[in-house]
């Protein structure tokens, strides 16, 4: 981004001389020296609107007051923001808007905080010359989360052009003209769209308020905690605030955290879920078949007994750990360590199983890091962005935001391998940015990526450098892409050979190209191939250690990236180094003074199966709910009731823990202090926003005082000691600051992968994918084909590919206890298209029973344009009954488990 | 001469000690007790009597206060403590749901009857607020409208849009006039 | 449905934009003249059709006052109620409309023969008062001549008191 030289302009504002960047407004180079011009419509994140009239400022040789936000500066200019006739400007523009305002600040939420307060305290003269009567609008009904004042409205539009520019939603339009403007929805439909309460945040006045904590607070009452959020990979830097121990509300600077002040849905009204009435106060002990509150005494000296017990009988082996992402770097760190040292075992494993793993593993292989190499600001930076399987602005929204920032602000060329089709709807998709976009079943997002390299291998777009460097790499590739004939390639995907030329084109043409891939591959059969492929189309068109290009895999939970390099998964030691790497672990061993366990780990899938079979006799779960989380095919729910002692450290008493011989109630986020790692392996604090709820402890500290108990002390003061350790741990961990340097790829790594590294699989990875049964000669359409010709005998019902996956408003179960979320969306309902659900015969609400041969379920359908026909989609946050209907398959390589897509029919009921 | 000799009088006569003593003679003379038999006799209060706070209400006895939380921000030894929210099927008007005043704490000092901006705090001219518990000056909101509902008999009028032309206070939106088209 | 019903307009009117969301207000017109005031559905599917959202076509909607959101009567009688004629008394011609048709603006006669609105500039500032009555002017309007013009359309459905024709180039030979 920054390669081209900036050139600079000197002006005077207010007498003092001042260089900018040349294009800079005057607004923000006055704000630069220290000068606050007064402003309602401005934004730095939105384009010049200029329709406020506060920000005028006199600029000599201009015959008329300017407004600084729309003025560039230009050489030479002189400014002066504090003159007699400015000072008389900003007073006739707030008797204006005073003439309308309401003097209600006493019962406005916004009173305190207020710019128009501000302003007024400021600039105005106590008397209005306006004795009409104020303007009054009808109050209407906006929606259960944010709350609408028209009477206190400014007509900024800030929040309608937000809506537009930053978020693409378009949710707001400002009806009505002149003073009588109102921001509303559609007609007198209340508000349906992201919910993102960006409106909120922007409104400079109380017109746009959140209704969670409507009149709860005073802005002075607050007491703020800077923390991050814990609902998706992307780390955002949250405001928690608080009045005694409640949390009243969430908020992000402008300018704050990797999102820039930017939250979604389940950032600004998600934080409820912490504090639910159903979180667990006590620990609670299995007596007679039933959990029972009990001490933490009782409680830790049972399980250590127990241990104690089962190790002297079993041998450490028969021990197993499971840790959600969600846990902090601190308690991630910790819990391997528990198992490793005090349990003696490697046989733990991490929620980053159910898909980051894929990613990280290909990032590993092929060019050595365990990190993107590209941040935030690459992407926002980027010519050419190709996104692969990821619905991102509903799984990753505030990556979405930076992609959306590079494609409307930037004019990045976007290219989209997608299931959902773009289509207008009430929440934003990025398939309508996409100039490239290639619309396929969920199982077949490979085949386009092998279309692609295809069309870089045979369109002599392969790098020079490569060709040079690797001849033998390029040819093996090219051959087993030979093999694939075009025809059959352009029938499996539904793109034609031009239009996946010219998306190779353009990405082999910009010069820098970032690749995103999201859930929708890393978590479906073959991710880690396709992830192993995109990395080699970054090497085959050169870009791969190119600055600002990069192979970056979206992290689904808060931590995945954490729980990578803190080690708490099967194959890594904390680092990550590999279980077997002897230099690793002989530092290991040093710094704990321990030897480390020899015996392989194993993952999720394998210690259930294990439970299954007996060998494992205990479990240790922290925050991880197999049960919930895969299909009752994995048959989770079988393994953990063999166990003979089954621990979990959770928030709530989960599917899981309702097995648990012990369940200990563990803190929230809003109750810690530790780190989180974000998808783009930015390490950053999360501190306690309130006390911790009930008896409720770290869940470090619950391990800490049970390796007490077992003899084998693992203990620290708080959880900084335990970053001090890690960083003491982990080399060059220690230099993470704030905005960590992203990594360069290891180029002994990316040779080693040129030379032999790729032949172990290139056969296997550069095969067309898609549910094995389907016809070659079918058009990639052909199961909607096929629907569309069985259409005249829908009675007995239609096939559809269901696929149980995320969506905006929540992020696993812990969201569905939040009650602002719930009121978005407290059901699940299949998104249907419009055309699927003509062929039924359903409308939105009505109910449709979904079979297959593992089960069957009923639901609601709600039709939504962006689903392709052929597809159904389903919240994974609602899938008590969806679970029945999905089958799992394990990843030979990674072992992930996937377990999100199925083969349904759908019938009316 | 004459000096000497009137201050020579003077000591002989304790002048200064008579001067000192003018207004103990006078009232040894007039003699007029000023002392008041307090349980049986009570004193005349001025009108700016800072006393007792108490909770106002409007003639058609709807409370006053708006729960806005400025009397517990000008409080200066956090005497009071407001909870507020929306009114209950009026949207967007808003109301103290609790109200809390800690009188032990409380220095009389009337700014919270300052800071308000709809006059719903009155200081009466209570003050035999002896108790033997002291948790019995917790005062909640239903006591300290009685406390106003005894010593202001006389109700303020309530105004549906109390200024026309400078705001209409929060007054819930169903009072509202009909949009225009 | 517009989509269906009126393929070709709808397709001549959006070759004739570059972008295609520049078709909007042809076609809230084209919604218009359909059903007499723009509807919900209506203003969904051309939110459909030119790939925006509803709110952003409710927006322009509500910008204009040709555009009418719920039916009208069959005389739409629309007062200027900007500077020019607010100066030599649009009030007063509000009012008088107000007490002779017993309705306040944005209402609808019981016999749904009237509506009344008031509008911005009509660009005829020089003859003000004035008001438009569906398609047609009426300038200089006085007490007396609002009872006359009143009368004359409740009876013959036009009246000699309004402006014009005039004649204005894309109108001459299309569908109005």
């Amino acid at each position: 981004m920054a390669t081209t030289t900036t050139e600079t302009v000197r002006l005077t504002i207010d007498g003092v001389p001042v260089t900018v960047p040349k294009g800079t407004l005057v607004i923000e180079a006055a704000r630069q020296m220290g000068v606050m011009i007064p402003h309602f419509c401005y934004h730095p994140k939105l384009k010049p609107d200029a329709n406020c009239r506060m920000c005028l400022v006199e600029i000599e040789r201009m015959p008329k007051l300017q407004t600084s936000c729309s003025t560039p500066v230009a050489e030479g200019m002189v400014v002066h923001t504090a003159t007699t006739v400015v000072n008389e400007a900003h007073k006739s523009v707030l008797e204006f808007i005073l003439a309308n305002h309401p003097l209600d600040c006493p019962v406005c939420d916004q009173g305190g905080r207020c710019d128009l307060q501000d302003f007024s305290h400021e600039y105005t003269p106590t008397t209005s010359r306006f004795l009409e009567v104020k303007r009054v609008f009808p109050k209407e009904y906006f929606s259960a989360l944010i709350e609408t004042q028209m009477n206190r409205c400014v007509q900024c539009l800030r929040c309608v052009r937000y809506c537009d520019e930053v978020m693409d939603v378009k949710a707001l339009a400002p009806s009505g003209r002149g003073t009588m403007t109102e921001i509303k929805h559609f007609t007198t439909h209340q508000l349906d769209c992201e919910f993102c309460g960006g409106c909120v945040q922007i409104c400079p006045v109380g017109a746009i308020t959140s209704r969670l904590d409507l009149y709860e607070f005073r802005p002075w009452m607050l007491k703020r905690a800077d923390t991050v959020c814990t609902y998706c990979g992307d780390g955002c830097h949250i405001t928690i605030q608080t009045k005694g121990n409640d949390l009243i509300e969430v908020n992000s600077a402008h300018g704050a955290g990797r999102n820039n002040g930017d939250l979604c849905a389940r950032g600004f009204f998600g934080y409820h879920a912490t504090t639910h009435p159903d979180r667990l106060q006590s620990p609670l002990l299995r007596r007679n078949g039933e959990l029972v509150p009990a001490t933490w005494e009782e409680a830790l000296e049972f399980v250590a007994e127990t241990c104690i017990a089962l190790k002297l009988k079993h041998g450490p082996d028969a021990f197993a750990g499971l840790i959600a992402s969600r846990c902090t770097n601190e308690d991630l760190y910790v819990f391997q360590k528990f198992m490793r040292l005090v349990i003696g075992t490697n046989r733990i494993d991490g929620s980053a199983r159910y898909g980051h793993i894929n990613g990280v593993r290909a990032l590993r292989r092929v060019q050595g890091t365990h990190r993107w190499t590209v941040a935030f600001e690459d992407i926002v930076g980027a010519e050419v962005l190709l996104l692969v399987g990821t619905n991102i602005t509903e799984t990753n929204p505030i990556t979405g935001l930076k992609v959306k920032e590079a494609v409307k602000k930037y004019n990045a060329t976007l290219l989209t391998i997608e299931a959902l089709v773009p289509a207008i709807g009430t929440i934003s998709n990025i398939a309508n940015l996409s100039a490239h976009h290639f619309s396929v079943h969920p199982e077949r997002f490979g085949n386009v990526v092998l279309g692609l390299i295809k069309a870089v291998v045979e369109g002599g777009l392969v790098a020079q450098t490569l060709t040079q460097r690797a001849p033998a790499y390029v040819e093996a590739i090219s051959q087993t892409l030979r093999a694939i004939p075009w025809e059959t390639l352009e029938s499996v995907t539904g793109a034609t050979s031009q239009a996946l030329m010219e998306a190779a084109r353009a990405f082999v043409a910009a010069r820098r190209a970032v690749v995103l891939v999201g859930q929708g591959v890393l978590r479906t059969p073959g991710g880690f191939g396709v992830a192993t492929n995109l990395l080699d189309l970054l090497l085959l068109t050169g870009k791969h250690d190119r600055p600002g290009c990069g192979l970056a895999p979206l992290a689904e939970e808060n931590n995945d990236q954490g729980a990578v390099e803190m080690g708490a998964l099967a194959e890594f030691l904390p680092g990550p180094s590999d279980l077997d790497d002897r230099a690793a672990r002989e530092r290991l061993a040093g710094l704990w003074k321990e030897e480390l366990p020899q015996r392989p780990g194993a993952t999720l899938m394998q210690i259930l199966g294990d439970a299954r079979a007996g060998n494992v006799k205990a479990l240790f779960v922290v925050g991880e709910n197999p049960i919930g989380s895969l299909p009752r095919a994995a048959q989770a729910k079988e393994a953990l009731e063999r166990l003979e002692l089954l621990v979990c450290q959770e928030l709530f008493l989960t599917d899981t823990a309702r097995l648990a011989h012990v369940v200990l109630p563990a803190c929230s986020y809003a109750e810690k202090d530790g780190t989180f790692t974000n998808t783009e392996g930015h390490v950053q604090a999360v501190r306690h926003a309130i006390d911790p709820i009930g008896e409720s402890r770290p869940d470090w500290e619950i391990l800490s005082a049970l390796s007490v108990l077992m003899g084998y002390p693992i203990e620290y003061g708080d959880a900084k000691e335990i970053l001090k350790e890690i960083r003491n741990l982990i080399p060059g961990y220690g230099l993470l600051g704030p905005a960590p340097a992203t990594p360069r790829s290891d180029e002994a790594v990316v040779e080693r992968y040129l030379r032999e590294g790729y032949a172990e699989d290139v056969g296997a990875r550069y095969q067309l994918t898609g549910a094995g049964s389907f016809d070659m000669a079918q058009p990639a359409t052909s199961s909607a084909e096929s629907d569309r010709r069985d259409a005249g005998k829908v009675k007995d019902g239609l096939q559809l590919t269901l696929v149980v996956g995320q969506t905006l408003f929540h992020s696993g179960k812990l969201s569905t206890r939040a009650k602002g979320l719930m009121e978005v969306q407290n059901a699940g309902s299949l998104g249907l298209n419009p055309s699927d659900a003509d062929r039924i015969g359903v409308t939105d609400g009505d109910r449709v029973r979904l079979v297959n041969q593992a089960g069957e379920m009923t639901t609601s359908v709600r039709r939504l344009d962006r689903v392709p026909e052929g597809m159904a989609v389903f919240p994974e946050h609602f899938d008590e009954e969806a679970r029945r209907l999905l089958t799992v398959s394990v990843d030979p390589v990674t072992q992930v488990p996937y377990c999100k897509s199925a083969k349904v029919r759908i019938e009316r009921l | 001469m004459a000096m000497k000799f009137k201050a020579w009088l003077k000591t002989i006569t304790f002048y200064e000690i008579l001067v000192g003593m003018k207004a103990t003679l006078k009232h040894l003379l007039h003699y007029r007790p000023i002392t008041l038999q307090y349980p049986h006799e009570k004193r005349t209060l001025p009108d700016s009597y800072r006393g007792m706070l108490a909770l106002l209400r409007y003639d058609d006895g709807t409370e006053k206060c708006v729960g806005c939380d400025l009397c517990e921000a000008a409080c200066p030894s956090r005497v009071i403590r407001v909870i507020s929210s929306e009114v209950p099927g009026e949207p967007t008007k808003r109301y103290a749901k609790e109200y809390y005043m800690d009188m032990t704490r409380c220095l009389f000092c009337g700014l919270c009857v300052d800071a308000c901006p709809v006059d719903a705090l009155g200081m009466t001219r209570e003050y035999e607020w002896a108790v033997y518990d002291k948790r019995q000056l917790l005062l909640s909101k239903p006591q300290l409208l009685a406390i106003g509902d005894r010593s202001f008999p006389v109700r303020e009028k309530r105004l549906e849009l109390q200024h026309p032309n400078v705001a209409f206070f929060n007054v819930a939106f169903k009072f509202m006039p009909p949009k225009e088209s | 449905m517009l989509r269906e019903k009126y393929k070709d307009e709808i397709e001549q009117i959006l070759s004739r934009y570059p972008v295609r969301r520049s078709a909007l207000l042809p076609l809230l017109w084209l919604a218009q003249t359909e059903e007499e005031y723009v509807t919900e559905a209506a203003m969904k599917e051309i939110a459909g059709i030119l790939r925006i959202t509803p709110p952003q076509v409710y927006e322009v909607v509500t910008f204009y006052t040709m555009f009418n959101l719920r039916p009208v009567g069959k005389f739409h009688i629309q007062v200027c109620k900007s500077l020019m004629c607010g100066l030599v008394g649009s009030d007063v011609l509000l009012g008088w409309l107000q007490a002779r048709l017993g309705i306040s603006p944005g209402q609808t006669t019981p016999d749904r023969l009237f509506t009344l609105s008031t509008v911005e500039c009509l660009a005829s500032c020089g003859t003000g008062p004035m008001m438009q009555i569906n398609d047609e002017y009426y300038e200089r309007v006085t007490e007396e001549r609002v009872d006359r013009i009143l009368a004359d359309l409740k009876r013959d459905g036009t009246s000699p008191l309004k402006s014009g024709p005039f004649i204005l180039p894309q109108l001459a030979g299309s569908e109005k």
